[in-house]
C-alpha cells in the first residue's frame, strides 16, 4: 500500500476513536473470555480426568450388614476391585465435625499436595479447605476421637473432590466439615466406625450400571445385605466439580462467539457506510490508476488491525489471569494441582477468530462496494432509491409526529435495527442469566418453605411403632424410573397429616401430605403430569413399582414424590408402621450406632452465605460484562444514527427546533428498539437457562428451576436503561456540535 | 419596509487569513413583495440570506425583520424568529430522506402555532397524490415542490430561497417559480431568493446585484412577468 494511504487508516481511526474503541473492547472481552473460559474447563477437566484415574476414583460404595467373606472371590467373578474403608464422624464441637477416614491403598488413594504421606498411627492427613479455615497448619496437632493426631501434611481424594457432609447434600462448608486420613491402625478403640465398600469395575467399556446390577445381585445371592448404595454419578462430591466444568465449557464458546458477531455487523456496517461516503474518494483513485486490490487492502487494514490487536490483547491479558483462576476454581474444590497448562491452540483460536470474522465480513462488503466502476463511484454518494419493507409496511399516520419520527429513524436501516435489536437482547440475556442463576440457587437452598423440622435422622434398620413427640416418621427408597438409570430420586413415605413437610401447589396453594405429590423438578425432567400413572425401578431391589400422581409440589429443593407413609410401606412389602427415619424439630436422644444419617437444617445457612456471597460475585461481574456490552452497542449505533442523520439535525436546527426537541427525536428514537430488546430477552434468558440447567441436571442430578423474579427483571431493565441514558449522554455533544452550514451546503436526495 | 438591512457586514477567518464577505449592505424589500439576489458564486448571497433568515449572524449592521431588530437576537431569539417567521427552500431541496412526502411537512407544522392545514398545502404545490412517498421516488422538481410546501405550511412571513431552481431544468424550474409565485399571491408571503438566472429577476418586485460583498446594482420592476413567461 502506498505511504499516503497508510496515513490516512491512523487518521480514520482517530477520527471515530470512540466508536473504534468500542468495537476493540467487544473483540478483548471475546477473546478473553475464550481463552479463560476455555482454558479453564480444560485444565480442570484434565486436573480432575487425571487425579480420578491416578488415585482410582470409585466407581460405588455401599455398606453391608456384615463384613463380605470371599472379597477376592467376588473380586474375581464379578470383574471389580473392592476395598474397605473406615469412617468415623468425630465431633471437635458442636458445630465441628472432621471425618476420619482410614487410608486406602487399591481405590480413592489419597493424593498428598503439602507435606509428606502416613508414616504411623498418630499421624493424619487433612483436607486443605478444612485445616486452612480451621487453622491446622502441617506440624500442628489436632484433637479427634479422643486421640491426639500430627497433622503431617494435605491431601485430596477422589470420592472427597468436593467435601460434602451428606451426598446429596449441595454446599460443602469447611468451617462445619472435613475430611481427615489416618492409618487403619490409628482406628483401634473407635468401636462405631462404620466400615464402607468401594467398588471399581475392571471394565471400563461395558455399561457400568449393568455392571452395578449384576454386583447388586451377586451380593444379594450371597445372603449380603446392602445400605447407603451410592453410585459415584449421583455422588455430588464426586460430580459437583463437573458441574464447574460443564459451566466454563458452555460459557467458552456462545459469549465470544456473541461479541465477535455483534463486532463483525457493526464494522460491517460502519464500512459499507465509510466505502459509501469515500466514493468520489476511490473512483478519482481507480481514474489514477490504482488497482482494486490495492484499495481493498487498504480499507481491510482497519478490521484486520482492531481484530489483530483486539485479539492479542484479550490474549495478553487472559494468558497470566489463566492460572489465579484455575486457582482459584480448584480452591473451592479439593484437587491436586500439579500445574496448570496454557493451551497455545487457545491462544491462537482467540486471536485468530476475531481477524477471521472481521477479515470475512468487511471483505464482502469491500468486495461487493468497490465492485461499482470509477465512474459511478466519482459520481458521489449513490442514492438509495428502495423504501424497505418496513418503511413501507407501516402506516404511521394514527401516531403524532415525534413518534413517527423516532420509528422512521429505526426503520430506515433494518440491519441497524437488527443490530440494536440482538445487542440489547444479548445483553439482557446475559444480564438476567446472572440473575436468574442466583434468584435459583436461593429457591433450592431455601428448604424453609417446604421443611419445617430442624433435625433430620436416618436409621441403620426399620424402626417400629410411633415416633417420639415432636418428630414425624418416614420411610423412603431411591428409584430410577426404567428407561433411565442416570436418573436417580427418592419416593419418601410421610405421615398423612404431616406438618413437618409443607408443600404448595404452583399457584401457592397447600397440598394435602395424604396423596401423592411430585416436586416441580422432577415431575418437569422426567416430564410427569398431574394424573399421570408412573412406574419406577427401586433401588433397592430392582423391582417395578406402579404410582399415580395426585399433584405437582412447588418444591425446588430436591427431586421426591412424597406419598402417605402407610401407602409407601404397603407398596413397598414393608411392615405395617415401620418407618427408616425420623423428622423432628428438636434435638432426639437417639444413640449414634443405631443411626445411618443425621442432618440438621442449621448447618445450611452458613455454607449457603458462603456460596452466595461468591454467586453474587459472579452475578456482578456478569451485570458489569452485560453493561459494557450494552453500552458499546447502544453508543455504536446512536453514534451512527447521529452520522446518518447529520443533514437532518442540521435542518432541523434552521426549521427553529429547540435543543431538547433535537435530543429528543434523534437520541430517543431507539428507545422502543431497546424496550423491545430486553422484553424479547426475557423469555430467551429462561429458554437457555432452562437448557443449561437441563444440561446441569444430567450431570450431577441437580435440578434448578429457572425462575426470573420481576424484582430482578426490573434491576435488569433499569440498568439496561442506565446504559442506554450514559450512551446518549456521550452522544449528546454530537448533536450539539452539527452546525446550521451543513444543510445549507449539502445536498441531498 | 418589511426587511431593513444597513451597514451589514460580515468576514471569516481562516487561520490566519480573514476574508471579508459582507462589506456593508443596504437591502429593503417591502411586505409581499418578491425580492431577487443577483451575483456570481463568492459574492455573498448565501451569506446575506443566511443572515436575514437567523441562521447566521453579522459581525456589525443591522437587520430589522417586520420591526424586529434580528441582529441583536440570542441564540434562543433566533431559533424562536426562525421558528416562527422563516420559510427556507435550497437548492437540493433538502428534505430529509427516511420521513414521507406528508411527514417531512409534518416536520414543519409540528412546531408551528398556527400552521396550514397539510393537505390544503400539498394541494396547492400539486403532490397531495404523493404524500406517502418517500423523497427518493419522486424527481427533483416533485422533491422542490414539497420543499416549498414545507416552508409555507407555517404560514411564515418571509420565505427565503437559495437557488430554489438550481439543480432543476428548465421547463421545472419554470414550474416552481410559477408556484413561488402563486404562493406569493395567495398567502401574501414575502419572498427573498438567490440566483444565477438574470432571466428569473423579471418576476421580482426588487432586484440586488451583489459583486464582491457589496450591493452594486438595485432596482425596481414596475411591470412583473408573470413566471410562466419567463424564458432562458
Amino acid at each position: 500500500m502506498v505511504m499516503a494511504l497508510r496515513k490516512r487508516v491512523m487518521r480514520i481511526l482517530k477520527e471515530n476513536n470512540r466508536r473504534y474503541l468500542g468495537i476493540l473492547v467487544l473483540i478483548i472481552l471475546g477473546s478473553y473470555t475464550f481463552i479463560v473460559a476455555a482454558g479453564l474447563a480444560q485444565n480442570l477437566a484434565n486436573l480432575v480426568t487425571t487425579f480420578t484415574e491416578e488415585h482410582r476414583q470409585e466407581d460405588l460404595s455401599f455398606r453391608a450388614d456384615r463384613v463380605i467373606p470371599d472379597r477376592e472371590g467376588l473380586e474375581q467373578a464379578a470383574g471389580v476391585v473392592i476395598e474397605d474403608y473406615l469412617s468415623f464422624d468425630a465431633a471437635l464441637s458442636d458445630t465441628l465435625t472432621l471425618r476420619l477416614l482410614s487410608a486406602t491403598e487399591r481405590l480413592n488413594t489419597p493424593a498428598v499436595i503439602e507435606g509428606r504421606a502416613l508414616s504411623g498411627p498418630g499421624e493424619i492427613l487433612l483436607d486443605p479447605a478444612f485445616a486452612g479455615a480451621n487453622g491446622y497448619p502441617v506440624g500442628s496437632q489436632i484433637e479427634a476421637a479422643g486421640k491426639t493426631f500430627t497433622v503431617v501434611g494435605y491431601m485430596s481424594l477422589p470420592h472427597y473432590i468436593y467435601p460434602l457432609k451428606n451426598v446429596n447434600d449441595i454446599l460443602s462448608s469447611p468451617q462445619e466439615f472435613g475430611v481427615g486420613v489416618i492409618t487403619r491402625g490409628a482406628f483401634t478403640g473407635l468401636d462405631n466406625a462404620e466400615r464402607i465398600y468401594a467398588v471399581r469395575f475392571n471394565d471400563r467399556t461395558r455399561s457400568l450400571n449393568r455392571q452395578a446390577v449384576e454386583l447388586r445381585e451377586r451380593l444379594r445371592a450371597d445372603g449380603i445385605t446392602v445400605s447407603d448404595w451410592v453410585d459415584i454419578m449421583n455422588n455430588r462430591r464426586a460430580r459437583l466439580v463437573w458441574a464447574s466444568i460443564t459451566g466454563m465449557k458452555t460459557m467458552s464458546v456462545p459469549l465470544p462467539v456473541a461479541m465477535f458477531l455483534i463486532s463483525c455487523l457493526i464494522i460491517a456496517i460502519m464500512f459499507w457506510r465509510m466505502i459509501r461516503r469515500d466514493g468520489v474518494i476511490i473512483g478519482t483513485l481507480y481514474a489514477q490508476g490504482y488497482r482494486r486490490r490495492e484499495l481493498t487492502r487498504h480499507y481491510m487494514t482497519i478490521p484486520l488491525l482492531l481484530a489483530l490487536a483486539g485479539g492479542v490483547i484479550g490474549s495478553l491479558l487472559a494468558i497470566p489471569s489463566l492460572e489465579p483462576m484455575v486457582m482459584a476454581m480448584v480452591s473451592y474444590y479439593n484437587v491436586p494441582v500439579p500445574g496448570v497448562e496454557l493451551n497455545f491452540l487457545h491462544v491462537l483460536t482467540g486471536i485468530l477468530t476475531p481477524v477471521l470474522f472481521l477479515g470475512l465480513s468487511s471483505y464482502l462488503v469491500i468486495r461487493s462496494e468497490l465492485r461499482r466502476s470509477p465512474a459511478e463511484l466519482m459520481k458521489g454518494e449513490q442514492q438509495k432509491t428502495k423504501v424497505n419493507a418496513l418503511e413501507r409496511a407501516f402506516k404511521l399516520e394514527r401516531f403524532k409526529f415525534s413518534t413517527k419520527f423516532k420509528l422512521r429513524q429505526q426503520f430506515r436501516s433494518i440491519s441497524r435495527l437488527v443490530f440494536l435489536f440482538l445487542g440489547v437482547t444479548s445483553a439482557s440475556i446475559l444480564m438476567l442469566f446472572g440473575f436468574t442463576v442466583m434468584n435459583s440457587m436461593r429457591h433450592v437452598f431455601d428448604a424453609s418453605e417446604t421443611y419445617q423440622f430442624e433435625y433430620e435422622y436416618s436409621f441403620r434398620e426399620l424402626q417400629f411403632g410411633a415416633a417420639p413427640e415432636g418428630a414425624e416418621a418416614f420411610n423412603a427408597g431411591k428409584f430410577y424410573p426404567e428407561n433411565n438409570q442416570e436418573i436417580e430420586f427418592y419416593i419418601a413415605g410421610i405421615e398423612p397429616d404431616s406438618r413437618l413437610i409443607t408443600l404448595t401447589d404452583l399457584k401457592g396453594n397447600p397440598l394435602p401430605n395424604n396423596q401423592t405429590n411430585i416436586t416441580k423438578p422432577l415431575a418437569d425432567r422426567m416430564g410427569i403430569k398431574v394424573g399421570d400413572t408412573v412406574t419406577f425401578i427401586s433401588k433397592e431391589d430392582g423391582k417395578p413399582y406402579t404410582f399415580q400422581i395426585d399433584a405437582v409440589a412447588a418444591s425446588y429443593i430436591e427431586q421426591f414424590i412424597y406419598l402417605p407413609l402407610a401407602e409407601f410401606n404397603q407398596k413397598m412389602g414393608l411392615p405395617e408402621n415401620s418407618f427408616i427415619g425420623l423428622f423432628s424439630t428438636k434435638k432426639l436422644d437417639i444413640p449414634d450406632e443405631k443411626l445411618s444419617g443425621f442432618k440438621t437444617m442449621g448447618e445450611l445457612p452458613g455454607a449457603m452465605d458462603e456460596f452466595m456471597g461468591q454467586v453474587v460475585s459472579m452475578v456482578v461481574m456478569m451485570t458489569v460484562v452485560a453493561s459494557v456490552v450494552a453500552l458499546i452497542i447502544i453508543y455504536l449505533v446512536t453514534s451512527l444514527l447521529i452520522e446518518e442523520n447529520r443533514n437532518s439535525i442540521s435542518l432541523l436546527k434552521i426549521f427553529g427546533y429547540r435543543r431538547r426537541e433535537i435530543r429528543s427525536l434523534i437520541l430517543n428514537s431507539s428507545t422502543p428498539v431497546i424496550v423491545a430488546g430486553f422484553i424479547a430477552g426475557i423469555p430467551l434468558a429462561l429458554a437457555s437457562m432452562g437448557a443449561v440447567y437441563g444440561y446441569l441436571g444430567k450431570m450431577i442430578n441437580l435440578v434448578l428451576p429457572p425462575i426470573v423474579s420481576p424484582l430482578y427483571v426490573v434491576i435488569s431493565f433499569v440498568t439496561i436503561m442506565l446504559t442506554y441514558q450514559l450512551s446518549k449522554a456521550l452522544c449528546a455533544k454530537s448533536v450539539e456540535t452539527v452546525a446550521m452550514s451543513e444543510a445549507l451546503k449539502a445536498g441531498t436526495e | 419596509m418589511f426587511i431593513e438591512v444597513s451597514g451589514l457586514k460580515k468576514s471569516y477567518t481562516t487561520g490566519e487569513v480573514k476574508t471579508e464577505v459582507l462589506k456593508g449592505i443596504d437591502l429593503k424589500l417591502g411586505k409581499g413583495e418578491i425580492g431577487v439576489i443577483l451575483g456570481p458564486s463568492g459574492s455573498g448571497k448565501s451569506t446575506l440570506i443566511n443572515i436575514i433568515g437567523g441562521v447566521d449572524r453579522g459581525d456589525s449592521g443591522r437587520v430589522i425583520v417586520d420591526e424586529t431588530e434580528v441582529s441583536k437576537m440570542n441564540d434562543e431569539e433566533l431559533t424562536e424568529y426562525r421558528r416562527a417567521e422563516i420559510g427556507f427552500v435550497f437548492q437540493f431541496y433538502n428534505l430529509i430522506p427516511n420521513l414521507t412526502v406528508g411527514e417531512n411537512i409534518e416536520v414543519v407544522a409540528n412546531i408551528s402555532k398556527s400552521p396550514l392545514n397539510i393537505n390544503e398545502v400539498l394541494q396547492a404545490v400539486e403532490m397531495e397524490d404523493k404524500k406517502d412517498r418517500f423523497p427518493r421516488e419522486l424527481s427533483g422538481g416533485e422533491q422542490q415542490r414539497v420543499a416549498i410546501a414545507r416552508a409555507i405550511v407555517k404560514n411564515p412571513k418571509l420565505l427565503l430561497g437559495d437557488e430554489p431552481t438550481g439543480a432543476l431544468d428548465f421547463q421545472t424550474s419554470r414550474s416552481i417559480l410559477q408556484l413561488l409565485q402563486q404562493v406569493n399571491e395567495k398567502f401574501g408571503t414575502t419572498i427573498l431568493m438567490i440566483t444565477h438566472n438574470t432571466a428569473i429577476a423579471a418576476m421580482a418586485n426588487r432586484v440586488f446585484k451583489l459583486r464582491s460583498g457589496k450591493v452594486v446594482e438595485e432596482w425596481v420592476n414596475q411591470e412583473l412577468v408573470p413566471a410562466e413567461r419567463i424564458e432562458w
